[in-house]
């Protein structure tokens, strides 16, 4: 343990030559290796400077080398092995500089492994309908494929929300700019009129009607805004369309029911547009249940 | 084995492929070398016959009790890469791990091993050992990530065999070259080993930062759109997707025995995590001491530098 415990002292001497400053060496941080969800760079403490009874045996080294490795003459196909370099040294901590290191070794490995397969004439790629058992099983793949697609749908939704909220404000801005609009219209309008006929009074009704100056409002148009609104609703209708509406859950019996009570009594309609006790209306069953109380009232249902 | 051929053998060697088995046939070749030459040379090199060199590697795959499960889940997603290996049950060894485990390897038959030792349900150290009598090295786990993750998206064939790539650092060192040869020798799957796939679709990243070793495994994606085995103009759409696993490697100390022997190497920056949860924790407990000397220091300094009176100290004073 001799080595182990100086060690130990190189560190802790330092501790106590600085002792009320903060700690002294490089890397503070706790080390966990059993969890770490986080992608985190090397966790453990590095010593300051190399201990001093560290072995290296060179010669030994090389020894162990020779004595393992492969005749010289063996293929390449053998081994599969590159070399790549590495232009610039890559801190250890920044993860994603880190991880794209090593995606371009990688790319670079392969990118030359393409090559020399290609000129020695050796199939390197797997073709599209190769099938055979791969290293994570189908049902994994469709857990990967499942996460996948809900992150892109949670993406896309938040997307849509965000531009709803904004075609909405729009929306709105728009119609109050349309309601004002049309208030002015109209008062402006009325005003025409009350000076027209201020003129005519002035000018005491003597003039025919070429000097009827033409308003805005007695051609059609203004009635065809109106059929945009609610279409399928006749002019007669009193409630304006929204007898139709409501209950698109409602059974069809009761629909038919309350459709039938609401387009006679509901919204203030139809009243005093149509006689009530009519021939027609006496044979008018609508509002009643089909077949409801047929058989013995007796008989708990 | 490691015997440098000589020159003219070399070239002599692909005329002669048919008189393998019978060097005691009239050479009827149209070169006319001597018997004797060819018969000693054919001798020399025992462990392999002249022209073919044949990779028997055999993997011997075990761990410790007591391990993790992301740790057993990283040893199996290893299994599953290399199909030149046989996974062994795990090893119950407090005395005499060394001896133990030889024999298990010699057992099985397996020229090299990958043992995996969980210490405190927390530290996993790897060890490989090529068998007989080679070396072998212990390294640190950092930075463990397993197959199972959900956003390492890539698959392989299991069983192809991988393009194994090196940063150009391992040839700096000759401990670093040890370990080159070595990773070469275990990971990298035989030629014509039976469980092996034809096809190369994944790539091993072994690189150097920080006297670490990082591992990688891609799998290589090309948009196939014709049915061709060569994709024309595919090699600049080549994408790399992750497979996983993901880990790092801290290397101890290197051996020149299998599981034991004289110290090659140690490793001069490493601090044992032991270590380390030692440190934080003495750390912490120096919080109180501190703090009590901390106050008698103040104390000690008032008393030798006394304020002045104040002024107004008497004003309100009744």
């Amino acid at each position: 343990m001799g080595p182990r415990s100086k060690d130990l002292s190189l560190l802790q001497v330092e501790n106590n030559v600085e002792d009320d400053a903060d700690d002294v060496i490089d890397d503070p941080s706790e080390e966990e290796e059993s969890e770490s969800e986080s992608e985190s760079e090397q966790e453990d403490v590095k010593l300051m400077e190399p201990s001093k009874t560290a072995i290296y045996n060179r010669e030994g080294l090389v020894e162990r080398l020779e004595d393992i490795s492969w005749p010289e003459n063996v293929d390449w196909m053998h081994k599969l092995s590159l070399d790549i370099d590495q232009e610039k040294e890559v801190d250890v901590n920044d993860d994603l500089a880190r991880e794209l290191a090593f995606y371009t070794q990688a790319l670079e490995g392969t990118r030359l492994a393409f090559e020399k397969f290609e000129s020695m004439g050796l199939p390197f790629l797997r073709p599209p309908d190769y099938y055979a058992e791969m290293v994570k099983t189908d049902a994994h793949m469709q857990k990967v494929k499942g996460k996948l697609l809900a992150q892109k749908r949670q993406i896309e939704e938040a997307e849509e929300r965000r531009k709803s909220r904004e075609a909405k404000r729009i929306a709105k801005e728009v119609q109050a700019e349309k309601l004002k609009e049309r208030a002015k219209q109209k008062k402006q309008e009325i005003e025409e009129v009350k000076k027209w006929r201020k003129q005519r009074q002035q000018s005491g009704f003597k003039d025919g009607k070429d000097s009827m100056p033409d308003f805005g409002f007695e051609d059609g148009k203004s009635f065809e805004r109106s059929s945009k609104k609610r279409p399928g609703v006749s002019p007669w209708d009193r409630s304006g369309g929204k007898a139709k509406q409501g209950g698109g859950k409602g059974n069809d019996k009761n629909k038919k029911n309350r459709d039938f009570r609401d387009s006679k009594f509901g919204f203030g309609g139809k009243k005093g547009m149509k006689k009530q006790n009519t021939a027609e209306t006496t044979n008018d069953f609508r509002a009643f249940n089909k077949g409801g109380a047929a058989g013995n009232k007796k008989r708990k249902r | 084995m490691g015997k440098k051929r000589k020159h003219s053998e070399t070239q002599a060697v692909e005329p002669k492929k048919k008189d393998e088995g019978a060097p005691e046939r009239p050479k009827r070749t149209l070169m006319g070398w001597k018997d004797k030459e060819e018969v000693q040379a054919q001798t020399d090199s025992n462990s392999e016959s002249p022209q073919v060199f044949r990779n028997k590697e055999k993997v011997m795959v075990t761990c410790s009790r007591r391990i993790n499960y992301r740790y057993r889940h990283l040893m199996l997603n290893l299994v599953s890469l290399l199909p030149h290996c046989k996974k062994d049950n795990k090893v119950e060894s407090r005395s005499s791990k060394g001896a133990t485990l030889n024999e298990l390897i010699e057992l099985r038959g397996c020229s090299s091993a990958l043992f995996f030792e969980c210490r405190k349900h927390q530290d996993l150290y790897m060890w490989m050992a090529r068998c007989p009598n080679g070396p072998s090295v212990k390294f640190l786990v950092n930075a463990v990530h397993t197959m199972e993750e959900l956003k390492l998206t890539g698959n392989h064939l299991k069983g192809s065999r991988p393009l194994l790539t090196f940063s150009r650092n391992f040839e700096k060192d000759a401990h670093w070259k040890l370990l080159k040869e070595m990773i070469i020798q275990i990971f990298g799957t035989p030629k014509e080993h039976r469980k092996s796939k034809p096809y190369h679709d994944h790539v091993f990243v072994f690189s150097i930062v920080d006297d670490h070793i990082w591992f990688r495994n891609y799998q290589i994606s090309v948009p196939h759109n014709e049915s061709d085995k060569m994709v024309r103009g595919g090699l600049d759409k080549m994408t790399l997707v992750e497979v996983g696993p993901r880990f790092c490697l801290n290397p101890i100390k290197i051996f020149a025995g299998s599981f034991g022997g004289p110290t090659l190497y140690e490793n001069p920056f490493y601090v044992s995590p032991n270590q380390i949860r030692a440190l934080e924790k003495r750390k912490k407990a120096g919080k109180y001491a501190k703090k009590v000397k901390a106050k008698t220091r103040r104390k000690m300094h008032e008393q030798s530098n006394p304020l002045e009176p104040d002024e107004f100290a008497d004003m309100w004073r009744e």
